[in-house]
């Protein structure tokens, strides 16, 4: 079984309760699961009844929950930056900087970052400590950009690294620096471009492996959901990441008595036909439930994993 | 001997100090590390200029080493108007 696996899909279409169940009965089965939320509603906390936030939270035996809050998480990151600063700079400068960081600080390209950020560090820090990372993430789109980050990063950093060397070797040039002290250089800039680009490396190598990264996808059998997962297959296929799973949610109840209900049933197994049609190698059936999922009612659905 | 000597010194000292040759190579390293550092701060802080990168939020740690330069990278990069005159200006026209 691969180590990580990220639950994605159009939006209501019950990724929280797929991944929450999947969860749910790999920890049953003597699993260390930890179950990472990326969704800024935090519907697992909801789905749980039971606060979780940004600590790992116990939820059951083997089951634990985590839930990134991505404003703060760039609040944490952007506060670091302006102590550092204080450190450093003076206070005049300070001021005209601490605009640009508290620009920063709102703007939402910062808080996606901040959760890749943490996605990536947990996918570094914790896949030793559990057997299974599931990663609740937010509509697909989402997830197909935290998987390019590392390769668009990567270059990134790169070409600083590069330009910086140059830079620090021409002014050693400059200013006559003997040889010996030439081949080791000492830069703050360089350090910190170093740290980034080996988190970068780490986790990109887990990502690009199959046999730790999976996808999973939670569809309806609704003609726009199952188009939209088309879509996001190809992407994946793009960056070489298999999607040997798909979840079926919400299927109707056999034989409905109703006019209404037998058209839609109809509809539904023609839908299905075009699911399986896309040969993926295990595809779920989940029922649709007369009840709502919650701590207690999961054991129902885990059932179906 | 020692006058030949002494002359040929002079000599050198003249066509040195009218070359300037080791300024010039000085100030060709100058003007190189004052290029790539302007590149290096468009990698990161190109946000400031109004173009949109997808890496700024990354750069901003490195913000307590830059800022010196910071400010006046953003006055050149918004005054340099024609590449032509930018790459006019650094060539040597002196023999």
């Amino acid at each position: 079984m691969n180590k990580i696996i990220f639950f994605g899909g159009k939006g209501g279409v019950g990724k929280t309760s797929c991944s929450s169940a999947f969860a749910y009965n790999h920890a049953n089965m003597g699993e260390k699961v930890l179950l990472v939320s990326t969704d800024p509603a935090h519907s697992v906390s909801d789905l749980f009844n039971k606060k979780i936030g940004d600590r790992v939270t116990k939820l059951d035996y083997n089951l634990f929950a985590f839930e990134i809050d991505a404003q703060r998480e760039s609040e944490k990151y952007i506060s670091s930056i302006r102590n550092n600063l204080s450190k450093i700079v003076s206070p005049v400068i300070l001021e005209e900087l601490k605009k640009q960081l508290d620009a920063a600080s709102v703007s939402p390209g910062s808080h996606e970052s901040a959760l890749f950020d943490k996605m990536i560090q947990l996918i570094n820090e914790e896949s030793k400590n559990y057997d299974l990372i599931i990663f609740d993430t937010a509509p697909t789109g989402h997830t197909v950009r935290l998987l390019t980050l590392p390769e668009v990063l990567g270059a990134w950093i790169n070409s600083l690294m590069k330009k910086r060397r140059k830079s620090l070797k021409l002014k050693n040039m400059v200013n006559n620096v003997s040889r010996e002290s030439k081949d080791k250089i000492e830069d703050p800039i360089l350090e910190i471009l170093e740290r980034r680009k080996a988190t970068m490396e780490k986790a990109r190598k887990i990502m690009v492996d199959e046999k730790q990264l999976s996808f999973m996808f939670v569809l309806n059998a609704e003609r726009l959901p199952i188009e939209e997962t088309k879509k996001a297959i190809d992407v994946l296929k793009k960056y070489d990441i298999p999607v040997n799973h798909l979840v079926v949610n919400k299927i109707l109840p056999e034989n409905p008595s109703d006019k209404f209900w037998q058209k839609k049933k109809a509809q539904e197994q023609n839908n299905l036909a075009r699911i399986y049609e896309m040969k993926i190698n295990k595809v779920y059936e989940i029922p649709l439930f007369p009840f709502d999922i919650d701590e207690v009612t999961i054991k129902e659905m885990a059932k179906y994993f | 001997m020692g006058k030949f000597k002494l002359f040929m010194k002079d000599l050198g000292l003249f066509f040195e100090g009218a070359l300037d040759l080791k300024g010039k190579s000085v100030g060709m390293l100058q003007s190189d590390i004052h290029n790539t550092d302007d590149e290096f701060l468009i990698l990161c802080f190109a946000d400031l200029l109004g173009i949109d990168i997808p890496t700024s939020y990354y750069a901003l740690e490195l913000l307590p080493y830059l800022e010196d330069e910071l400010e006046g990278w953003q006055f050149r990069m918004h005054e340099s108007k024609s590449v032509w005159a930018k790459k006019g200006g650094q060539l040597d026209m002196d023999p």
